[in-house]
């Protein structure tokens, strides 16, 4: 079997917490991504699940507050927007842009893309790519799969297929990587050394997992739970000098109760002197500028072996 | 009254009496254990390093792939670090196929005194005996070739007298008693001590979304503050009475940076009591089975 394939994603030990440097000598990373779009099933967004008052409230009401709160605290955020929302509601995107935020592609209708051929993948990566451009007026450098809410996994899916598709398709960033807590490279292919950089996402820090489970309207919303995994990720992650990142969902976290912690959070947040603010787009640029794959993937031949008896 | 009708019911009451009779006689409590150094307490961490293996083996999709590969590439050596930090000897419990994905973690935890021990060949026991037997084997020699030394101890269901008859002096696996106990043939023979863990001293059971296949509406997210006051509850009473207190781990799932520095600081309020001994589970082994009237039928 080639390197381990089906079993790990990238090489075998992440970078130390001493290697880790970030522009203007800062000491964390500090990324907010805002998830744009409706609950939705495995097939992606339907006519339905554009008709529901959280959908409503997610592009209208909690939007708009969410953007103020973001404002207020000066925090530029990566929207991760399916396609199909980006046509929809254009102008809202373009103010969202106005006001400094990156559009990222969040699928062509946030459908796992692990049910398609690699065809039809391809065929809505591709169209994606050009709303995207054609809404934010540029292209976008990142793509994100995030879950839905009654997906079996938090993690968001992907397809054998999407890595390659992604770095054929011009992408700078894979958004949900759970290999490790700072940006990390994804290898497509071992023998090329073919590699995406993944961006770090881990479920403990998205709302939807605190404010949608256990099942909405049971009253068991855990916002305090959710604002001590960011604090004491953020309090972990700014002493070893690595990276910190959020996920929220305006239908969720706007809601005045939960936009309040929010705002706790980032008050607390803006007490750390040395924090990184930036977009999904910036840590990028940055880590793939600072530690290119070339120089800084590690990967070793693989001692794995097959047995019979023995999963391969 | 029909006698059939009673007959019946003696002979259901003679079946569940001769079963739990038997079940009972297969395990035995060892009372009154006292740890060298007059020390009240051991405190075994152990640490179930599957990484992505156990969601290969389920067939789960990619991103679940990732999550445990976290555990190799960065949690482990993160508890390493911790461990060595506090001067404590954990006890990583590894799956055979381990030391064909991450060897270099294995080496340093070796290094560094801590315990390699067994968590079966690639996360399952084979329900057929050659099958059980070859992934056995297999897993003792990958980890004597990885790390210069053979494992004494497992996590798993493995049969007991495989286990004996590879040299295995422990299991961790079953929780019939919060004590360390005798698990044996119900005649008292071939025994095997067991370290219990319990599923509440588990970080999985909090912080893993849709462990071991569980309903999206069953999740548990809790955060690192509430775990640490539970964990730290066991601690005290524990502590209290004295004895043992095994604290399971997955290094995916522990190694986040979040809940290091909470065992971090878990670790600094059990160190400020004096008597709590921080041994591996082997260490903790050796020493009930060298300990006079421990032995299985001497209490």
């Amino acid at each position: 079997m080639p390197w381990k394939e089906r079993y790990t994603i990238s090489d075998e030990k992440s970078i130390l917490d001493a290697d880790i440097k970030w522009p203007e000598g800062k000491r964390c990373c500090f990324r907010v991504v805002v998830d744009l779009s409706p609950a939705c099933g495995p097939d992606g967004i339907k006519p339905e699940n554009l008709t529901t008052p959280d959908a409503y409230y997610g592009m209208n009401g909690g939007l708009e507050a969410l953007a103020g709160v973001l404002e207020r605290f000066g925090i530029k955020a990566t929207f991760a927007v399916p396609a199909v929302i980006a046509e929809i509601q254009a102008e809202k995107l373009r103010k969202l842009v106005a006001a400094g935020h990156e559009i990222a592609a969040h699928g062509f209708k946030h459908e796992d893309v692990s049910t398609l051929s690699k065809d039809e993948e391809h065929a809505r990566l591709d169209r994606t790519t050009a709303i995207l451009t054609k809404v934010a007026g540029q292209r976008p450098a990142g793509w994100f799969s995030l879950a839905r809410p009654g997906d079996k996994f938090a993690g968001g899916a992907v397809s054998p297929h999407t890595i390659d598709l992604l770095l054929d398709g011009g992408y700078d960033y894979f958004g949900n990587g759970l290999a490790d807590d700072a940006p990390h490279w994804w290898v497509s292919d071992f023998a090329s050394r073919r590699a995406i950089l993944a961006l770090p996402y881990y479920y403990h820090f998205d709302d939807q997992f605190f404010l949608l489970f256990p099942r909405k309207g049971t009253g068991l919303e855990n916002p305090d739970s959710l604002y001590r995994n960011w604090k004491a990720e953020l309090d972990a992650q700014y002493k070893r000098g690595r990276h910190f990142s959020m996920v929220v969902h305006p239908h969720a976290i706007a809601w005045p109760n939960r936009l309040h912690m929010l705002e706790q959070f980032l008050d607390y947040a803006r007490g750390l002197p040395q924090l990184w603010y930036a977009t999904s787009a910036d840590c990028a640029r940055h880590w793939t500028k600072t530690f290119p794959a070339a120089t800084h993937l590690k990967l070793e031949p693989s001692i794995w072996q097959d047995y019979p008896g023995s999963l391969s | 009254m029909d006698t059939t009708i009673t007959d019946g019911l003696d002979r259901d009451i003679a079946a569940l009496k001769a079963k739990a009779a038997d079940y009972g006689a297969q395990h035995k409590v060892i009372d009154g254990i006292t740890w060298p150094s007059g020390a009240r307490l051991a405190v075994n961490f152990t640490a179930d390093f599957d990484t992505m293996l156990l969601r290969r083996l389920m067939n789960e999709p990619p991103s679940q792939l990732a999550k445990g590969e976290f555990g190799g590439r960065v949690g482990i050596w993160r508890l390493i670090e911790l461990f060595d930090s506090h001067r404590i000897k954990a006890t990583i419990f590894t799956p055979g196929r381990i030391c064909e994905l991450y060897p270099d973690s294995l080496r340093a935890a070796a290094k560094s005194g801590h315990e390699i021990a067994d968590h079966m060949w690639e996360h399952r026991v084979p329900k057929e005996p050659d099958l059980e037997r070859d992934h056995l084997e297999k897993t003792i020699a990958a980890i004597e070739k990885t790390v210069g030394k053979k494992p004494v101890g497992t996590r798993s269901s493995h049969s007991r007298e495989l286990l004996l008859e590879h040299g295995y002096i422990y299991v961790s696996e079953d929780s019939m008693d919060h004590r360390p106990n005798w698990l044996s043939a119900a005649d008292g023979s071939k025994p095997i001590l067991n370290l219990p863990f319990h599923y509440a001293i588990d970080d999985a059971m909090f912080f893993s979304f849709a462990w071991l296949g569980s309903d999206n509406s069953a999740q548990r997210m809790m955060d690192p503050d509430h775990v640490e006051e539970l964990w730290w509850r066991m601690f005290e009473q524990c502590y209290r009475d004295g004895g043992y207190m095994n604290i399971c781990m997955h290094p995916f799932v522990s190694g986040r940076a979040l809940r290091i520095a909470m065992l971090d600081r878990l670790i600094n309020r059990m160190k400020a009591l004096p008597g709590v001994w921080f041994p591996s589970c082997e260490e903790v082994a050796r020493h009930i089975i060298g300990s006079k009237g421990a032995q299985r039928g001497a209490n």
